[in-house]
């Protein structure tokens, strides 16, 4: 007998997405449309630009090269298994 | 002080929790995945580690994926926008930063758990029932902590990303409860055909009400404030958030139509699944025309860039989900690699690239500082996006070698040597994304803990 979890679960997520809907229609969400368009706009935190140092080159040359050898890794594995079948 | 200003100096502890979160277990996650791979083909590779063997490697692989690296990124992203949408303060931070550590605490116990044996054997719901308790409890303070600073915000208007943002909290605190049979703690599970119809309404609804909308939630944020233009349409944005929650909790049974369960249920599977055209372009046509003509904004922001590519993926894995709900496409589509692929471009591709995008997004700004490198970030886009493109050919490839040979009644030993050349290339580009999941953490720790300007 399964159908009561089905049942349930479908009656919960309808009844909450109905409560959900009512409330905002009831609470205006609906309306302004326009300015809602720019909510994300209305705080504007920027970044500053990325700062360089001998030291972070230095890192990001090492990472780069790690990162080459995992790249060569899989070229390697795929040229073997191309020459191999 | 206003209240722009109040929120401007609030530490964003728990988005920044969450961000560290995600940075490493998408290491963890990606290593699991990487080494499942190879155990595929190299199956002895592992023979003397119990702990490792395929069978633990895989359920640890998908539960880190999916709860350790893409739903941390994008609660990372959200609680960041959250309180910044509304106009107020995070309800609570403590709360949030103990969020963060029951949802840390839940992930070890994760990989102590599967890989120890313990596990309940259900797709996707393997974990155990105290770590279901846990997950669920996790979910319910997110929920708390959303909804009170929505009641106590000072923006009247709730923008779609807290829409899809809370939506995703609640449902998958439901979902969850529901689809791990948490009242039964020594099996979780239901017997026969009645759990599988259960376990799929979970399997599938924990990606589509989970990653989507968090996806989705943290897209129509970040591309606006990129390329700093409005929203194309608020109302067609709730008309996608109002279809979602309508037709995708009761299709989980497409992964059911060659099982003995209802008809009415099949059918309801099938047509809600070819349904989810309507939320799914709804939100892609209004992404995409409010990015119109202003790609080069997108281009310039890494952030931008990884949510961009993401919504791109989102039209591929969607479209693909819908015809693969189709009884005759799915004769040859199921129960082989073609799944495999396609889960990776929706939980990769799209989910797991707009959690990234989230990420690089918000770092700079909730630390204040730059990124640390913005190369690395970009060899990390590359890597993945290198990755999931070959995962997608080579898993659909072999997806199709293995659909037709069951159909032609071939025999399993026969077709395994056919597709052992895409597993090799498979592992390969694992290599790719497990390396990128590297680069990412140090990029994102050194960017959070590296000294302030001026420093070297």
């Amino acid at each position: 007998m399964y159908f009561p979890y089905f049942a349930t679960y479908m009656a919960v997520g309808i009844a909450l997405a109905i409560a959900a809907f009512v409330w905002a229609l009831k609470n205006g969400q609906f309306t302004d449309q326009q300015r809602a368009r720019f909510l994300p706009l209305e705080d504007d935190a920027g970044a500053g630009e990325v700062k360089r140092s001998r030291m972070g080159r230095l890192e990001i040359l090492a990472l780069g090269f790690l990162a080459c050898a995992g790249l060569a890794a899989s070229a390697a594995v795929l040229v073997f298994a191309l020459v191999s079948f | 002080m206003t209240e722009t200003e109040t929120i401007k100096l609030s530490d964003y502890a728990t988005a920044k929790g969450f961000c560290l979160t995600s940075a490493f277990w998408m290491m963890a996650a990606t290593f699991m995945g990487l080494l499942g791979a190879t155990e595929l083909i190299a199956p002895a590779v592992t023979e003397n580690i119990g702990g490792l063997v395929f069978g633990r490697v895989r359920p640890t692989h998908v539960n880190l994926v999916l709860f350790g690296f893409a739903t941390p990124g994008l609660l990372a992203a959200t609680f960041y926008f959250f309180p910044r949408v509304l106009q107020t303060r995070l309800y609570s931070e403590k709360l949030g930063v103990f969020t963060v550590i029951a949802w840390n605490i839940m992930l070890v116990c994760t990989v102590a758990t599967l890989l120890s044996g313990n596990t309940q054997a259900r797709e996707y719901a393997e974990m155990i029932w105290p770590v279901d308790i846990l997950v669920v409890l996790a979910f319910a303070l997110i929920v708390f902590n959303f909804f009170m600073t929505v009641q106590r915000r000072t923006e009247p208007l709730i923008y779609v990303s807290i829409w899809y943002a809370c939506a995703a909290a609640v449902l998958t605190m439901l979902t969850y409860a529901l689809g791990n049979v948490i009242w039964r703690p020594d099996g979780g599970a239901l017997t026969g055909i009645p759990d599988a119809i259960l376990l799929w309404f979970y399997g599938h609804n924990i990606f589509g009400l989970l990653l989507t909308p968090l996806s989705i939630g943290v897209a129509y944020y970040v591309v606006p404030k990129a390329i700093r233009a409005p929203l194309y349409s608020h109302t067609l944005s709730l008309l996608g958030f109002w279809a979602l929650i309508v037709v995708y909790t009761h299709i989980g049974t497409h992964h059911l139509l060659q099982v003995p369960v209802p008809t009415w249920l099949k059918v309801v599977a099938i047509v809600d699944s070819i349904a989810m055209v309507i939320p799914v372009m709804a939100f892609l046509i209004n992404i995409w025309y409010t990015a119109r003509g202003k790609l080069g904004a997108i281009h310039a922001d890494i952030g931008a860039k990884f949510v961009f590519t993401g919504t791109i993926m989102y039209f591929f894995v969607s479209i693909q989900g819908s015809m693969m709900a189709l009884p005759q496409v799915q004769r040859v589509t199921h129960f082989n690699n073609w799944v495999v692929g396609h889960a990776h471009i929706g939980v990769l591709g799209f989910s797991g690239m707009i959690a990234l995008g989230g990420l690089y997004y918000v770092l700079p700004r909730m630390t204040g500082k730059p990124l640390f490198s913005r190369f690395l970030a970009d060899f990390q886009y590359w890597l993945i996006l290198i990755g999931v493109v070959g995962f997608t050919v080579i898993l659909t490839i072999a997806g199709l070698i293995q659909g037709n040979a069951w159909l032609n009644g071939e025999t399993v030993y026969r077709v395994l040597p056919e597709i052992h050349l895409y597993y090799v290339i498979r592992a390969a580009l694992g290599v790719l994304i497990f390396v990128s999941a590297v680069l990412g953490f140090y990029n994102i720790a050194r960017t959070m803990f590296m000294p302030e300007r001026g420093a070297g």
